[in-house]
């Protein structure tokens, strides 16, 4: 059984289930602007040529809601509701993504983590997974956010 | 680069036609784009001969379907563009259309949009598949996300959103072309109690999907005058297009229109190249697919200061006899949103308003009207419609 991400070229499935998963974006050697997802052009200047970066694994909702019906207007969905986040990474970019909890247990400023989330297991056994956040609880020295190159 | 509004000369509105918005599965594409077409040129007074060019718009995810629409119509031979930019197709094709004209390359120019919902949700349609990135977050949660930022920062309430949601529905009743017409006054209360979509969106804050087609002729003014005389002539008199400006905080995957400043942009485009203020507009409609984002419009399209449009809402500013009545045919939330068609349906009540002939929703001495449209991946558009006095 293996994890295989629902679509290629966003994030990295860890091979350890314990760590996290990446996000895959991009950094502007120009300006310094981080990107999800990667691009070849930095939107702020407009630099051709960016670097290949591995985003933060930590963020803080910038607004949220809840989805009651689930892939509205869509039949193939087999989950009941789920939350929607704009995380603000603590390395730059926002990006849109599932997020762990209730209506009630989500809010603005929450900080949060990424986490995969399956959708579906293949009939090989393959399960098709998906990035999303989850939050976490405060604590009192939050380790800096790694980078790997 | 410089970046300015498109100023019309000499262009008037000759005909108009839609099919009324709805679930329309036994109606082929074809025949409500045929429908609408031949209800402008009748309007018009015209037939396919008299037009020059034609701006068609639709955002099913098909080839050639503009020409095939057009074949409806007749084989005349005429140019044919195909036009898409997602829900702000329809005042983009009128763009178009208009410049054909303003430009002096065209006498009598058409814009026909048409798109059904009905064949894209049988599969095939943009979004349509699981196994992509973004399948999960849909446009009712980006919209949701939006007014859930603003109920943070402002303080709006959801029952101030739902008395704009009731607004559009009750506009909805009194307009023919409406696909949702309640039988009975909707109240903010009904709104609430209604099934919850994505917090705090309730389906009666979301637009339907909806199959349909609409469709509008302009042509030089002085042949619209000699052939309709005694009719109020509507003149395009500029309109704004701007697709997204990078800013920190720019979400790339997954439904977005932009950032909103985008639509306070192009509508002050668009006002220089009228002339035109907020203070001379009469009537307004706007993206209200979603209905937070019409109580956000208010501010951006220049009607109230920032911070201002939950004291429009209270004053009923944007009802029936109010300041800036906004959405009187019932918006994309009541009259619907097709795709194509939408903007073209907000055209065809803006002239119904200018010619007088909106009945039962008239806004009374309407000299004015605006138009505007945001569309997913991205962008912002904005029309202004002016009558001759």
């Amino acid at each position: 059984m293996a994890r295989v991400p629902i679509e290629e070229g966003y994030f990295r499935v860890p091979a350890d289930p314990a760590d996290l998963p990446r996000l895959l974006g991009s950094r502007c050697p120009s300006c310094g602007e981080a990107f999800f997802p990667r691009r070849l052009v930095c939107a702020n200047c407009l630099h051709e040529g960016t670097t290949d970066v591995e985003l933060s694994t930590q963020g803080r909702i910038h607004t949220w809601t809840y989805c009651h019906v689930p892939m509205f207007g869509k039949k193939d969905a087999d989950v009941a509701g789920y939350g929607v986040a704009q995380v603000d990474l603590s390395d730059g970019p926002r990006v849109q993504s599932i997020v762990r909890g209730g209506p009630g247990d989500l809010s603005v400023g929450l900080d949060v983590e990424i986490d995969l989330e399956t959708l579906r297991t293949e009939s090989n056994g393959d399960e098709v997974v998906i990035y999303r956040f989850r939050p976490v609880a405060p604590r009192a020295s939050e380790p800096a956010a790694g980078e790997a190159q | 680069m410089t970046r300015k509004g498109l100023t019309y000369e000499g262009v008037a509105v000759a005909g108009i036609g839609m099919v009324r918005f709805g679930m329309l599965a036994e109606r082929p594409l074809a025949h409500l784009a045929r429908d609408a077409g031949l209800l402008a040129l009748h309007d018009a007074g015209m037939t396919l001969a008299d037009v020059d060019e034609a701006f068609v718009g639709y955002i099913q995810p098909a080839s050639m379907l503009g020409i095939k629409a057009m074949k409806e119509l007749g084989l005349t031979g005429l140019p044919v563009t195909n036009i898409e930019n997602a829900s702000a197709t329809g005042l983009v094709a009128f763009r178009e259309a208009a410049w054909a004209v303003s430009s002096g390359r065209a006498d009598v120019a058409m814009a026909l949009c048409f798109d059904k919902f009905t064949d894209m949700a049988r599969g095939g349609g943009r979004g349509s598949g699981r196994d992509r990135i973004d399948a999960p977050i849909l446009p009712a949660a980006y919209f949701a996300m939006w007014a859930q930022r603003r109920m943070h920062e402002r303080g709006t309430t959801v029952e101030q959103f739902a008395t704009i949601a009731a607004k559009n529905w009750n506009y909805g009743a009194a307009c023919p072309f409406a696909h949702r017409r309640p039988d009975h006054v909707v109240t903010a209360e009904e709104v609430l109690a209604a099934r919850m979509v994505a917090e705090p969106l309730t389906s009666m804050m979301c637009c339907p999907p909806d199959d349909g087609a609409a469709c509008v002729i302009v042509a030089r003014a002085d042949l619209v005058k000699a052939r309709q005389p005694d009719r109020v002539l509507v003149r395009p008199v500029a309109s704004a297009l701007q697709s997204e400006s990078y800013a920190p905080g720019h979400v790339f995957v997954g439904p977005v229109v932009g950032p909103a400043t985008m639509t306070r942009d192009t509508a002050l485009e668009c006002y220089e190249a009228a002339s035109l203020g907020p203070e001379d507009v009469s009537v307004a409609y706007c993206h209200d697919a979603f209905i937070n984002e019409e109580l956000e419009y208010y501010e951006l399209l220049g009607f109230c200061a920032e911070g201002d449009a939950e004291r429009l809402v209270a004053e009923g500013a944007t009802g029936p006899g109010g300041r800036i009545p906004f959405n009187t045919d019932g918006g994309l939330l009541a009259r619907g949103h097709p795709g194509g068609p939408t903007g073209l349906a907000m055209l065809h009540e803006s002239v119904l308003q200018l010619r007088g002939e909106a009945h039962g929703r008239q806004v009374d001495g309407a000299r004015v009207a605006l138009s505007h449209l945001v569309g997913g991946g991205s962008v912002s558009t904005v029309t202004l419609l002016q009558a001759d006095q």
